[in-house]
């Protein structure tokens, strides 16, 4: 396997002053305290060419302070990060012209010029051969369907519209990497799902190695073959998401229809609610299978009909950020101190 | 390393002729409010200069070339060095520098070539040129192919000590990001409102360390010495030397500010003002 991703032991720590709960107004000038945010620690991870990653986590996890350090942006404080055979921070002007990056919350376009000027303003700028050029922009231009507001100002598209042109932009120059960060922020469902399809095209077709942050875990699930859910700067799992939900807790969702009222009873599983004879259940499939839910249903009473279902992923991701939420309040990773 | 400059020059004008030149009206409207912008802001000291034939020991010639090479050197900062490179504290402040670490050039080619706007700012160079080439018909020393390349010369550097200034301060940014974020745009005001005056006769404390170093160095000590030449030489050296002195110091704040910013990253994005 081609490793074209290699993080090593990295750790990066950002100290922010705060307001002094203790003191008074002035005591900031004095005696500011310095809370300590441990955004990554000990962080090791590979991806292979090739690969879809989702890189998930909540809110302060260490998602951006990742993919910053992959983006020549942030150095680590310890340990190695390597992609594509390079230091992203030392061999900054030549590792970032194989990579391509998208921040859901910037774009790189320029705000009032036609969208067509970015792209020749990118094409100079990453000295893309003509070849390249043309065949990619045909692509990106087909596969996002740029045509038809490619003359617009930027500052006239929709959000969609811009991420969809942003997304083009960074893939330009044929980049062997591409980070998203947040890329379907604020996109609607055509939205999404029209840049979901495009970065499974690019990954199938050209081998692009993606790596992908998102807050929503449905169009991760869809995407990536690969999860890697990092919680308080801390890689929790690395594994696909059949693998997660059994790590963490296979939820299904069960619904018995019975011909009586009274809803079955069981130890294993927890009735959500009960209404004109159909019941819903919740259930861990790690602990009981369906059929010994079924077989207990039908001796305290007649089955009519039963519908089961996976839970929803955000469900899963909720119920696993919960758990980590209050492994956090054992463990706390953020301490305070005070600057001498 | 030319080429990169050149070519960043290049997609840099193409972007600002593609914005000017969209159409008729956005064209004569920006031209004439450019004009006029430059011309507002020396016409004070036009009309004093002219109700009085001169101020203090700057005769009328005198004060119209201080004043042409006061609005070039201006608008050669703008031309280069706008899109807020010039005012790199803003850049720095809103975390937008991110935008020119993901592209593959040095760092210093991308700030040197993304700030260049030839056709929004040229009108800019006319009221300037007007006024010195007015000058130096009236005054009586030779005007060669040397003085002009002295000239030229004391143009860049004081294009130098603006920008050495700036950056100097404006590297406070990488450390206080909001605090400083406005660094710049102060001392822009600052230059702007205090380039256009002669500032012989001031004490050291006042004239020296607060006026002309560095704002004399932008247009009053490098136009007196052009209109001295054949007195004193050497003296034409001195803008070009501080010059170097600012820019060395800008850099070295600079340098010192991006390893902090490499260990820091932003930690504040605001998009507004750059792309825009």
């Amino acid at each position: 396997m081609d490793t074209v991703v290699s993080l090593h032991n990295v750790c990066k720590t950002f100290r922010q002053k705060q307001p002094s709960k203790s003191g008074g107004l002035f005591s900031n000038l004095i005696r500011p305290e310095i809370r300590e945010v441990h955004a990554l620690q000990n962080v090791s991870l590979e991806v292979n060419r090739g690969e879809i990653v989702a890189y998930a986590g909540p809110n302060g996890a260490g998602k951006s302070t990742t993919v910053k350090m992959l983006s020549g942006m942030l150095a680590p404080d310890s340990g190695t990060v390597r992609a594509l055979g390079l230091d992203p921070i030392h061999d900054r002007v030549k590792y970032v012209g194989k990579i391509g990056v998208v921040f859901g919350q910037r774009t790189e376009l320029w705000w009032d010029m036609p969208v067509s000027a970015s792209f020749e303003w990118k094409r100079a700028i990453w000295d893309v051969p003509q070849e390249r050029y043309t065949r990619m922009l045909k692509t990106v231009k087909e596969l996002l369907g740029l045509e038809p507001y490619f003359h617009s100002l930027v500052r006239e598209l929709s959000l969609g519209q811009r991420m969809s042109a942003d997304l083009g932009l960074a893939l330009l120059h044929e980049p062997e990497i591409l980070f998203l960060d947040e890329p379907t922020l604020g996109l609607d469902v055509l939205a999404k799902r029209s840049m979901l399809q495009f970065i499974k095209e690019i990954n199938r077709e050209r081998q692009v190695t993606v790596m992908i942050t998102s807050h929503n875990m449905v169009e991760l699930e869809q995407l990536a073959g690969r999860v890697v859910l990092i919680n308080a700067g801390q890689i929790a799992f690395d594994g696909d998401f059949t693998k997660l939900r059994q790590t963490f807790s296979d939820k299904r969702h069960l619904m018995i229809e019975t011909r009586t009222e009274v809803a079955p009873v069981f130890e294993e599983a927890q009735l959500l609610r009960s209404e004109a004879g159909r019941h819903n259940y919740v259930f861990d499939a790690a602990k009981v299978d369906l059929i010994t839910l079924i077989q207990s249903a039908s001796r305290q009473g007649e089955v009519l009909d039963v519908e089961t279902q996976r839970a929803p992923i955000d469900d899963v991701f909720a119920e696993i950020y919960t758990q980590m939420s209050q492994i956090e309040t054992v463990d706390p990773l953020i301490s305070t101190i005070s600057l001498k | 390393m030319l080429k990169s400059i050149l070519r960043g020059w290049k997609s840099q004008g193409y972007l600002d002729g593609i914005q000017l030149l969209r159409n008729r009206s956005t064209f004569f409207m920006y031209a004439f409010s450019e004009l006029i912008l430059a011309t507002a802001s020396v016409s004070g000291m036009v009309l004093l200069a002219s109700k009085f034939g001169g101020i203090g020991v700057w005769s009328r010639t005198d004060i119209f070339f201080l004043l042409g090479y006061a609005l070039t050197v201006d608008s050669l900062l703008e031309m280069f060095f706008g899109y807020n490179i010039r005012n790199i504290s803003r850049r720095i402040g809103r975390g937008q520098l991110d935008h020119l670490l993901v592209q593959p050039r040095p760092l210093w080619i991308a700030l040197f070539t993304e700030g260049f706007s030839p056709f929004s700012v040229f009108l800019r160079l006319i009221p300037g040129g007007v006024l010195i080439g007015w000058a130096i018909t009236q005054k009586p020393i030779e005007i060669s192919p040397m003085w002009w390349g002295w000239f030229a010369l004391n143009i860049v550097a004081s294009v130098g000590v603006v920008l050495g200034y700036s950056f100097a301060w404006g590297s406070l940014a990488f450390w206080s990001p909001r605090g400083a974020e406005e660094i710049c745009s102060s001392i822009s005001r600052m230059f702007g409102q205090l380039q256009i005056f002669p500032l012989n006769g001031l004490g050291i404390i006042t004239g020296g360390l607060l006026t002309i170093l560095p704002i004399g160095f932008m247009a009053w000590f490098p136009a007196r010495t052009l209109l001295t030449v054949p007195l004193y030489p050497q003296s034409l050296l001195i803008t070009p030397i501080v010059s170097l002195c600012f820019l060395g110091l800008g850099l070295v704040s600079f340098v010192r500010g991006l390893a902090h910013y490499g260990r820091t990253g932003s930690q504040r994005y605001l998009d507004h003002g750059h792309r825009r």
